[in-house]
């Protein structure tokens, strides 16, 4: 139902594309302006990430924000409009297990997120002329995919966040601005004070990202090899979605209990 | 019916100009005082605009320490003056563009979702009023969001140029001004797209980030999107607000000489409202024509 509805709206689906690329070249021709040029800007560039490519390593941030973001989005603010229009309570009152209508919503947004992001980091590669087929294809994939089953947890958790506080979009809005900087979005964790470096891994895009980009561009994973940041996601894997589904059916049923559901 | 009588007639029938400017003063305030009430429901609101822009700060100066030569390795008060006042100054711009897109132009979607929007034109209420006292919402509140921008960076990341203050206040009048008409076109095109305009607020301001050079000079842009970049007075406006509490450094202003920039600035200040709002006033009469007011 919800990829039906998605294609109606067939000029969401082109920003949603054209969005990385935007994102992206904000620092990119911010860094040239600084450096004075591009060479410059890739010679200064490596020496704080250790790559020379920043065009690829601000691609890979900007669309895997997008994923990030575009999880949250799907499910916070479909229960948010669900509350607007008045059909969130209707929908509670269908015989229809909630899992399946949140695995639903969810595995839309993973379709749709992931066709965007092969679009778009191609379509970005193309505008800023970088090869987007270079490094370790397979297991950037393989971080990528891993990364998304977390992302339903961290969906859940912030569907239950919107149920209850109910001002979505202050929450996204905020919640994209700290999302993309605990991730890295434009600069490697590492920058940070060991105290905001450790709050970053708990957070699993920050795993996500440094695993796509050093699977790309070669710029090192957190435990030097990929098998271990890639088995943190898995760890990762089975905590956030347990978490997450928890906490969202416990506020869910006190809300349901004070006849909160299609308040707004 | 005497004369007497047709003249306190008339008189009941058509308010005098003080009074009927009285009568749409009273309805503006209260128009402000329901956006004021609204917006004080919402507390999480309030806060969440505040950290995030501490957050959209801090996101924008580590990507400018990425690229300094010393980078990483000397992090406080690291950004040049320049850097920073090109940053900051089209940082304030963007809050103002970004909230009038969002609070003028995707407001008026946001009442059609919650079927106010037909009640609130049902009213003998000035629509004019009620776009106007979104303004004052934007004004107040991105206003102190910029104030408090402003005072972060100054104190945590480096000293601001700050020069030319009372010419800078008054190019940031003019292009306020400006920016609400965006703001009254974007509400009209919203009543007749009406689920798009979300799209294109999205895609918009992503677009005036680019093109306007929010966060870095417009000499970085390739030669295709300056040309673009010239052929939009917010542009200039944004050139001309930078360079001027900068103290204009070499090669600032970067689109035309400062003087032909202000001509630009107060003539996009003056102009764009008045088409803003009677673009948004056609856009109503269709909708009402059409009956597609509360559609959505």
């Amino acid at each position: 139902m919800r990829l039906r509805i998605m294609s109606r709206y067939p000029g969401g689906n082109l920003i949603d594309i054209a969005i990385p690329t935007f994102i992206a070249a904000m620092p990119i021709l911010l860094g040239q302006a600084i450096g004075g040029g591009a060479a410059q800007a890739a010679a200064n560039f490596q020496q704080n990430t250790g790559t020379t490519n920043y065009v690829a390593y601000l691609l890979i941030g900007s669309n895997i924000f997008m994923i990030v973001s575009g999880t949250m989005w799907n499910v916070g603010y479909w229960m948010r409009r669900e509350q607007e229009t008045g059909t969130l309570e209707a929908l509670y009152l269908a015989p229809t297990g909630r899992g399946s209508i949140l695995l639903g919503i969810s595995l839309y947004g993973m379709i749709r997120t992931l066709i965007n992001f092969m679009i778009a980091f191609a379509l970005g590669s193309l505008v800023f002329r970088v090869n987007p087929l270079q490094g370790n294809i397979l297991l950037a994939l393989a971080f990528l995919l891993v990364g998304m089953v977390p992302l339903f947890g961290i969906a859940l958790l912030y569907g239950a966040v919107i149920l209850r506080v109910k001002e979505a979009n202050a929450l996204i809005q905020l919640a994209q601005w700290v999302v993309s900087f605990l991730m890295g979005l434009f600069f490697p964790i590492a920058v940070f004070p060991i105290w905001l470096r450790v709050v970053a891994m708990l957070f699993p895009p920050t795993w996500m990202n440094n695993g796509v980009r050093a699977s790309l561009l070669g710029v090192g994973y957190f435990f030097q090899h990929w098998y271990f940041d890639l088995a943190v996601l898995g760890v990762f894997c089975v905590i956030t979605p347990w978490f997450g589904y928890w906490l969202f059916t416990r506020i869910e049923h006190g809300i349901q209990r004070d006849a909160g559901v299609g308040e707004f | 019916m005497t004369n007497e009588q047709i003249a306190n007639d008339k008189s009941q029938r058509a308010p005098s100009p003080f009074v009927n400017f009285h009568l749409q003063f009273v309805i503006f305030v209260e128009m402000v005082r329901k956006q004021l009430i609204v917006m004080t429901r919402y507390p999480v609101d309030f806060v969440t605009s505040f950290v995030q822009i501490f957050f959209m700060i801090l996101l924008f100066t580590f990507a400018t320490i990425m690229f300094e030569p010393r980078g990483a390795t000397e992090m406080s008060g690291s950004m040049t003056s320049r850097t920073g006042g090109v940053m900051m100054y089209g940082f304030v711009l963007f809050m103002f563009a970004s909230d009038t897109l969002w609070t003028i132009g995707y407001n008026i979607r946001e009442e059609q979702y919650q079927g106010t929007l037909e009640s609130l034109y049902l009213t003998p209420a000035s629509k004019f009023a009620s776009l106007v006292s979104r303004v004052t919402m934007i004004v107040v509140w991105t206003g102190l969001l910029s104030v408090a921008a402003v005072v972060f960076v100054q104190l945590f990341l480096g000293r601001l140029p700050f020069q030319n203050v009372g010419l800078g206040a008054l190019l940031l009048v003019f292009t306020l001004s400006g920016m609400f008409g965006i703001g009254f076109a974007f509400a009209a095109y919203t009543l007749l797209v009406k689920e798009s305009a979300q799209t294109t607020a999205n895609l918009l301001q992503f677009t005036i980030m680019i093109v306007c050079g929010m966060f870095f000079p417009f000499h970085a842009l390739p030669d295709v999107l300056q040309s673009i970049a010239r052929l939009v007075p917010l542009s200039y406006a944004v050139d001309a607000f930078r360079s001027t509490l900068m103290g204009y450094p070499p090669g600032f202003p970067e689109l035309a000489s400062i003087e032909t920039e202000i001509v630009i600035v107060v003539a996009f200040g003056i102009l764009m409202p008045i088409i803003g709002y009677w673009l948004y006033q056609r856009a109503e009469r269709h909708a009402r024509v059409t009956g597609s007011l509360a559609e959505f």
